[in-house]
């Protein structure tokens, strides 16, 4: 259950890191077709988003960075939460729980950066949070050849024998 | 001990999901008039019934009632008035590819070989006759006719008003043309998807009596974006109408598509004439600023022709020049301000007073998570409830409603009440001081409060629904009800797969 639990975490982090790929290739792409003297209005807008025939072939990132962080990212957080109750990763819940609360703060803040792009800023930097806080629940939760329990957040090795 | 503790961690986050989860789900077939709450919005005040609806437009005769307590289908709810059609339209829908330029095609849906349709022309008090035939459109169809306040049976929406056009079979539909402008048709068939394809097209009422200033030119520009390309009727890029100097031109825009599209003028001055096909009172010249079109909503234009060269009407990426050949105009931005209809043109008394209310409701739209039809996301919300448990709106014959409309999401919403035609009585609190604002699209931008008002004097069940088709099929949706009438249809079902959103 380890395992499970060690590669969702990754997965999480895994996914931040295409979430922003596919934000800035969709954004690179509406920035070109707008130099080109491309014009979008949100009539435009909502009938690519709906019928994926999008004026500008990038307009795919900004799908996909929808689709894959309102569904994908929180199911996978959610399955990460719940397999950390049968792994014996000791904070294990803890991180999980941290995970998916950035998960759902991460979310909120990308929806309301459509009406306050301030909030769309947060959404930036809690992004990296995320990402950092994925990363280092995958990476405490390795088995250390030593003990194969008991890991504090500061991992074995670095604790003076 | 430990594994029992995290089964039960387990069970105690999936349970509740679980549980909302089949909570969400809708049975194969449904009745909308067993959806949701009932709201009777009943007030204390409830004087006496007025009737009357906007303006000389609006005053059919009045088309049924329960009287004897008997309910009502909507199947009988049809057209009153009999005789031989002045107007016969025959539309025959099919899958086809869609010609929007020089060899640019895309796959789409046509109606008689095209998308746009045929424009339906005709005059006030018509008797219009229009057989739908639907030749290959798989899962059926329908068609609505958006702005129209028809009987209810000739509405036009599956599952509700009636079954789904199932392939080789036809429809008929009649009704008097009561309203005079611009109105629109388009299928209500999973309409989030046929609308988009291109079941569409444009219907045109000219006044029953010529008005003394009649126009040179009367032209419909309805925009469609059909595979990610914004058209004019159907075409790409720049097009022409050739009018001579001083030339008064009549310019009718429908907005099709799921968002609101701005539109506006370059060249000369104009003025808004009529909003979703009711004439503006006393309208004034318009510089510098457009006119935000909502999804489904119609704006007329009225410009005159400059002295020298041509002007410019324009949407995202579209435009037409109007002006003697050879002339042209400059392609302008958007302008960043807007006329608000609120404060435009002058008031006249209206025919009711919304005053007297005897039905006030509340249509609070959110977003929250959660599921809709077993489908986990962050969904509209309706008076803080997911779809189905949306209001079910509830009125009786000749009362004066008032609604309160608000928009606590994050995108705005383009409001569309089947039927009846809405007068926008205030914004945020702030009276509306100019021409009434009739509508049957009203945008309604997030963090907005609208107050509207209507007369019920259409029986039946009407759909109350965001125009941003897409949020109607993810649950945006409401209807208001008579007392009395029900419906044999349902939604749903597997012999005819009735799916109005």
């Amino acid at each position: 259950m380890r395992t499970v639990y060690r590669v969702l975490a990754g997965l999480v982090a895994v996914e931040v890191m295409l979430q922003a790929a596919f934000v800035v290739y969709g954004d690179a792409g509406l920035g070109i077709y707008v130099e080109e003297g491309g014009v979008i209005d949100k009539a435009g807008m909502e009938a690519a988003f709906e019928s994926g025939e999008a004026p500008f072939p990038e307009f795919i990132g900004l799908m996909l960075h929808g689709m894959n962080g309102m569904m994908v990212i929180p199911i996978i957080a959610l399955l990460l939460l719940i397999s950390s109750f049968f792994s014996k990763v000791p904070g294990g819940s803890k991180w999980a729980g941290i995970v998916l609360g950035l998960v759902v703060l991460q979310v909120t803040l990308g929806i309301l950066g459509h009406s306050f792009p301030i909030l769309g800023a947060l959404h930036g930097i809690n992004a990296l949070l995320l990402f950092s806080a994925a990363v280092w629940t995958f990476y405490r939760s390795r088995r250390l050849s030593g003990e194969a329990s008991a890991t504090p957040d500061v991992p074995l090795d670095r604790v003076a024998v | 001990m430990a594994l029992l503790l995290a089964l039960a961690a387990t069970l105690a986050i999936t349970l509740p999901l679980g549980w909302m989860w089949n909570a969400s789900r809708m049975p194969d077939t449904y009745s909308v008039m067993d959806m949701g709450v009932h709201d009777p919005g009943l007030t204390v005040a409830a004087a006496g019934h007025v009737s009357g609806g906007p303006g000389a437009h609006q005053s059919g005769p009045p088309v049924g009632s329960a009287g004897n307590g008997a309910p009502i289908s909507v199947r009988d709810l049809t057209e009153k008035e009999g005789g031989t059609p002045d107007v016969r339209v025959r539309l025959v829908a099919a899958e086809g590819s869609v010609t929007i330029g020089p060899g640019v095609s895309v796959p789409g849906y046509t109606l008689n070989g095209t998308s746009p349709g045929p424009t339906i022309s005709a005059t006030q008090g018509d008797l219009v006759e229009v057989t739908l035939v639907n030749e290959s459109v798989p899962g059926g169809t329908t068609l609505h006719w958006h702005g129209l306040d028809v009987p209810n049976a000739e509405d036009g929406v599956a599952g509700v008003t009636q079954d789904a056009v199932g392939v080789g079979q036809s429809h008929t539909y009649r009704f008097v043309l009561r309203q005079v402008g611009t109105y629109w048709y388009h299928s209500h068939q999973v309409s989030h998807e046929q609308v988009r394809k291109g079941l569409l097209g444009a219907i045109v009422v000219a006044p029953k009596a010529a008005t003394a200033a009649t126009t040179a030119a009367d032209l419909t520009l309805l925009s469609h974006t059909y595979g990610g390309k914004r058209t004019l009727n159907g075409k790409v890029g720049e097009q022409r109408l050739d009018a001579a100097a001083g030339d008064r031109v009549r310019v009718r825009v429908i907005n099709t598509d799921p968002g609101v599209a701005p539109a506006w003028v370059s060249g000369t001055a104009y003025r808004l004439v009529a909003i979703d096909g009711t004439d503006v009172n006393e309208p004034t010249p318009i510089e510098g600023k457009s006119i935000i079109v909502p999804a489904g909503g119609r704006a007329d234009l009225e410009l005159e022709v400059p002295a020298s060269g041509a002007a410019r009407v324009q949407l995202s990426g579209v435009s037409l020049v109007i002006g003697p050949t050879g002339s042209t105009a400059p392609t302008t931005r958007a302008p960043g301000q807007s006329v608000d209809f609120l404060t435009y043109g002058t008031p006249t008394p209206l025919a009711f007073d919304p005053d007297t209310a005897d039905r006030r409701f509340v249509y609070s739209m959110g977003r929250r998570p959660g599921f809709v039809k077993g489908r986990p996301g962050i969904w509209w919300s309706i008076n803080g409830k997911l779809y189905p448990n949306v209001p079910m709106y509830t009125v009786s014959e000749g009362d004066v409603v008032r609604m309160k409309i608000s928009n606590h999401s994050n995108e705005t919403h383009p409001m569309h009440l089947h039927g009846h035609h809405v007068v926008v009585l205030a914004r945020d609190g702030k009276p509306a001081t100019g021409s009434p604002w009739w509508t049957d699209s009203l945008e309604v931008p997030v963090g907005r409060t609208f107050d509207v008002a209507f007369v019920a004097d259409n029986p039946g069940i009407w759909s109350d629904h965001c125009h941003n088709l897409p949020h109607a099929q993810e649950g945006l949706i409401a209807h208001v009800m008579y007392e009395g009438v029900t419906t044999p249809y349902r939604v749903g079902g597997s012999s005819t797969h009735n799916e109005p959103d």
